[in-house]
C-alpha cells in the first residue's frame, strides 16, 4: 500500500511537509506529487542525515523472514470462520496458535518473539506475528477460540470484555505447552479492547509479544469512514533488563517512518490504538498538523475530546477519527519523545 | 670408498640430532592430531554456548565539529571477545541514530573498528551512547564531557610538551638544584636521606603499581592486563638486578657504583613519570582532567622530591654537570613523551605495560638503595635512622598526595 521513499527524498519532501502548514504555495507544490525541491534538513554527507537529522534505524528488517509487514496489519482485521448458531446468534470461531518465533525487530537484531499465530481450522499454517491478530465482532457475537500451545511455555489468553471466571485465561488456566483450551463467550462490551497472555511472569509474557487487539463494532456499526487503521503500541527489551530498547506500532521500530502510511486530502480516518506497553507506564500518540475526536476505549459513539495529543496508561486504549486538510507528509508519534526517537514514530503522506 | 673417522662420526652427530628432533616434533604431530579430532568431532564435549560471548573494548572516542567538520562522534572499538562481533544499531542519549562503520560492521576476533555517528553534540554535555550488537548485546560508551578531541596538530603538541615539562622535567631539575646544599650535610643526614629516598621509591612503586591494576579493566580481555602486569614489572626487575650486579663486578670504584644507582633511580622515577603523563595525556583526551593550575602545582611539589631522591647516592662524590642534566632528564622527560602518547594515541595496553614496567624499576632501584645503606652503615649502623628515613620519605609523598588526588 505505502510505497517506500528514499531517506533523501522523504526529508526533502518533509521539510516541505512542515512548511506546508505554514504555506498554500509551498503546500500546492507538494500536492503536485513531484519530487519535491527543497531546503534540505541534513549535512551533505556519506553518514545518514548529518548531525541533526532524524532518529533512524540502518537498514531494512526482512518482512518476509519475519512472516509480517507492519503496514498490511494496519488494515487487517480478522472476521473469524462466521457461521449462526441455532437460537439465531452469529457465531465466530478462530484457530490461534502461541508459537515461539525469531522476529527481526530492528535490521540485523533478532528477537526471539513469543507471539500468537492465526491459524486456519484444526491450528493448520499457523502465521505468527507481533501483535497477534485483530479479532472483531460486533456486539453480541458469539466468540469461539480454539487456543492451542505450540511453544514451550504456558500461555493464555485473556480478553479484556465481559465474560465468565472460566473463560478469563489466568492461572490456573494455563494452557501448557501442547494443550488446547476453547475460550468461548459473547463480544461485550462494544468498543476498542485487546488480549495478551496471563501467565506469570506478567510483564515478561506480555513484552516478548503476546497480545493483540479486540475490537467490538456496536450493533449497526460505528459510522462509516474512508480509511480504518488498527495501531497496536509496544516495544522491544531486546537485552532482557526489563527496560524496553525499541519502541513500535504494529511490531516494528521506524517503519511507518520509513514507509508512510497514504491517506487523502479530506478522507475520513480511523485509528483503533492499542497500548501494550511494558515497562513504562504510559505511552501517547501525537498528530501533526492535525486535531482528532477521541473516543476513549470506545465504548461511546460521542467523542470525550477534539485534541492532537491522547496519553495511554498500560492497556488503556481508544479510537481517533480525522481528516487531513492539506496535503503533504505529517508525523505521528509518542509524545513521550524518548519513545519516538527509539522507533514510535510515523508519517501519513496525504495525497491530494 | 672408505669414510674417516670424523666423517662418520659427524655423520652420527647429524643423525643424532636428527632423531632428537623427530623426538621432539612426536608430541607437536600428535597434538596437531588432537586438535583436528577436537574441531572435527568436539570430543564428544558439547561447546555450544546458549548465548553468544560478545565482548568490545572501546579503545577511543573521537568528537569532532566546525569548522573542521560536521558535528561528529567516532568511536574506535576493539573485539575483545572470543568470536567475530557486528554491530547492529546505534542509540545515542534514547534515540536511533544512523551511521556507518569502517572497514566493516563486523569486526573480527581481536579487530578494531570505527563507527561513525553524525550528531549534533551540545559542548560541555554529557552523552551515552549504545552499540547494540545482532545478538542484541549492549555496549554503553560513556561521553563524560563533549568537546572537540584534540587533534595532532604541533599546537597541541606544544601543548602536551609544556604539561609534561611542568610536571615532570622542571620539578626534577628544582629538586636535583639541592644537591649543593645537601653537600654541606654531614654523615648521618647523608643516611638519612638515601633511606627517605628509599621510602619515596617504595611510595612511587606502590602508586604506580596501584595505577596499573586499576587500568586493567579497560585492557581488552585478550591482552591479559594482569599478564602484561607480571611480565613487565618482574621482567624489568631482574633486567635492572643483572644489570647492576654486572656493573658491580666491572666497576671497582665507589663512585662510579653510586653514580650508576643514581641514573638507576634516574630511569625507574623517569619510568613513573612516563606513566603519570600517559594518564594526564588521556584523562585530558576525554575532557576529564581539571588540568587547573592546582594540580600542576601539585605536580611541581610532589615531582621535586623525586628529584631529590636521584641525587642521594651522590651526595658525597663530585658529579659531572653532565651527568646532573642526564639524570634529570631521564627523570623528567618521559613524562613529555607519556603525555604525547596518552594524549594523542591512548592506549590502556600500553599504559598498563609502561606503569607495570615503571612499578619493577622503581622496586629494583629501591632493592639496589637498601643495598647501599647497608653497605654505607656496616661500620656505624644507624637503624632507627633508616627506618625514620624511610617512613618520612612515604610520608612527604602522601602529604604532597593530598595536593593532586
Amino acid at each position: 500500500m505505502a510505497k517506500k521513499l528514499s531517506r533523501r527524498e522523504f526529508l526533502k519532501a518533509g521539510a516541505l511537509g512542515v512548511a506546508g502548514t505554514l504555506g498554500i504555495a509551498a503546500a500546492g507544490q507538494i500536492g503536485s506529487n513531484q519530487p519535491v525541491r527543497g531546503h534540505h534538513l541534513g549535512g551533505d554527507h556519506p553518514h545518514g542525515d548529518g548531525p541533526h537529522g532524524m532518529a533512524n534505524v540502518v537498514g531494512e528488517v526482512d518482512h518476509v523472514k519475519n512472516g509480517f509487514n507492519p503496514t498490511d496489519l494496519l488494515t487487517d482485521f480478522d472476521y473469524g470462520n462466521v457461521s449462526t448458531m441455532a437460537n439465531g446468534q452469529t457465531l465466530r470461531e478462530y484457530w490461534i496458535v502461541a508459537a515461539n518465533k525469531m522476529i527481526e525487530v530492528v535490521p540485523n537484531i533478532e528477537f526471539p518473539a513469543w507471539t500468537y499465530a492465526s491459524a486456519e481450522p484444526d491450528w493448520k499454517n499457523p502465521k505468527p506475528r507481533v501483535p497477534g491478530p485483530t479479532l472483531r465482532a460486533t456486539e453480541g457475537d458469539r466468540i469461539r477460540i480454539n487456543f492451542f500451545n505450540g511453544s514451550d511455555h504456558p500461555h493464555t489468553m485473556h480478553f479484556h470484555g465481559i465474560h465468565p471466571s472460566e473463560m478469563d485465561g489466568v492461572p490456573p488456566l494455563n494452557v501448557q505447552p501442547g494443550d488446547s483450551f476453547l475460550y468461548e463467550f459473547d463480544a461485550e462490551p462494544f468498543g476498542l479492547h485487546q488480549y495478551h497472555c496471563h501467565s506469570f511472569p506478567l510483564a515478561r509474557h506480555i513484552a516478548k509479544g503476546l497480545y493483540g487487539a479486540f475490537i467490538v463494532d456496536p450493533v449497526g456499526g460505528r459510522p462509516p469512514v474512508d480509511q480504518e487503521f488498527i495501531m497496536v503500541q509496544s516495544g522491544f527489551d531486546v537485552d532482557f533488563d526489563d527496560a524496553n530498547d525499541f519502541y513500535q506500532v504494529n511490531g516494528i521500530p521506524f517503519h511507518f517512518q520509513n514507509h508512510p502510511i497514504q491517506i487523502r486530502v479530506g478522507e475520513k480516518v480511523r485509528i483503533y490504538l492499542v497500548n501494550m506497553l511494558e515497562f513504562d507506564l504510559i505511552n501517547s500518540f501525537h498528530l501533526h498538523a492535525n486535531f482528532f475526536n477521541y473516543y476513549p476505549t470506545g465504548t461511546s459513539l460521542t467523542p470525550s475530546e477534539y485534541t492532537d495529543t491522547v496519553i495511554q496508561g498500560q492497556s488503556q486504549r481508544g479510537i481517533l477519527e480525522f481528516s487531513y486538510k492539506y496535503p503533504g507528509i505529517y508525523m505521528f508519534h509518542a509524545h513521550v519523545t524518548e519513545f519516538s526517537e527509539l522507533g514510535w514514530s510515523g508519517h501519513f503522506e496525504v495525497l491530494p | 670408498m672408505a669414510k674417516t673417522k670424523r666423517s662418520v662420526k659427524k655423520e652420527n652427530q647429524a643423525g643424532q640430532s636428527l632423531r632428537t628432533l623427530g623426538l621432539f616434533l612426536i608430541p607437536i604431530i600428535l597434538l596437531a592430531g588432537v586438535i583436528a579430532l577436537f574441531l572435527n568431532t568436539g570430543g564428544g564435549v558439547s561447546f555450544e554456548s546458549p548465548v553468544p560471548i560478545e565482548d568490545i573494548t572501546v579503545e577511543r572516542v573521537i568528537i569532532t565539529g566546525p569548522p573542521e567538520s560536521p558535528q561528529h562522534f567516532e568511536i574506535i572499538v576493539r573485539n575483545s571477545g572470543p568470536e567475530e562481533v557486528t554491530i547492529a544499531q546505534v542509540v545515542v542519549n534514547e534515540g536511533v541514530r544512523p551511521f556507518t562503520m569502517e572497514p566493516s560492521n563486523t569486526i573480527p576476533r581481536l579487530g578494531t573498528a570505527s563507527v561513525h555517528i553524525d550528531f549534533g553534540w551540545v559542548e560541555g554535555e554529557a552523552y551515552g551512547v549504545t552499540l547494540f550488537t545482532t545478538n542484541a548485546v549492549a555496549f554503553g560508551v560513556d561521553i563524560p564531557v563533549a568537546f572537540k578531541t584534540p587533534e595532532n596538530n604541533s599546537q597541541n603538541l606544544l601543548g602536551f610538551t609544556l604539561i609534561g615539562l611542568y610536571v615532570g622535567v622542571i620539578p626534577i631539575f628544582l629538586g636535583i638544584f639541592w644537591l649543593p646544599a645537601l653537600r654541606r650535610l654531614g654523615h648521618g643526614a647523608m643516611t638519612f636521606l638515601i633511606a627517605l629516598t628509599a621510602g619515596l621509591l617504595i611510595f612511587l612503586g606502590v602508586d604506580t603499581l596501584v595505577e596499573a591494576i586499576e587500568q586493567v579493566v579497560a585492557v581488552p580481555n585478550p591482552f591479559q592486563g594482569f599478564g602484561l602486569i607480571a611480565i613487565g614489572s618482574v621482567g624489568i626487575f631482574m633486567l635492572l638486578a643483572a644489570i647492576s650486579q654486572r656493573e658491580a663486578n666491572l666497576r671497582r670504584n665507589e663512585n662510579d657504583k653510586r653514580l650508576a644507582i643514581a641514573y638507576m633511580i634516574a630511569l625507574g622515577i623517569g619510568l613513573h613519570n612516563l606513566g603519570e603523563g600517559l594518564a594526564i595525556g588521556a584523562a585530558y583526551n576525554v575532557g576529564e582532567i581539571a588540568l587547573g593550575t592546582f594540580l600542576v602545582v601539585g605536580f611541581i611539589i610532589q615531582n621535586i622530591t623525586e628529584g631529590l631522591g636521584i641525587i642521594a647516592p651522590i651526595l658525597r662524590q663530585r658529579t659531572a654537570i653532565r651527568d646532573l642534566l642526564l639524570l634529570g632528564l631521564l627523570g623528567g622527560a618521559p613524562a613529555i613523551l607519556g603525555t604525547w602518547l596518552g594524549g594523542l594515541s591512548p592506549s590502556a595496553t600500553l599504559a598498563v605495560f609502561f606503569l607495570a614496567v615503571g612499578t619493577g624499576a622503581i622496586f629494583e632501584v629501591a632493592y639496589e638503595i637498601f643495598k647501599m645503606l647497608q653497605r654505607d652503615t656496616e661500620k656505624r649502623p644507624a637503624p632507627m635512622l633508616v627506618v625514620s628515613g624511610v617512613l618520612t620519605g612515604m610520608l612527604l609523598l602522601y602529604i604532597t598526595g593530598l595536593l593532586i588526588k
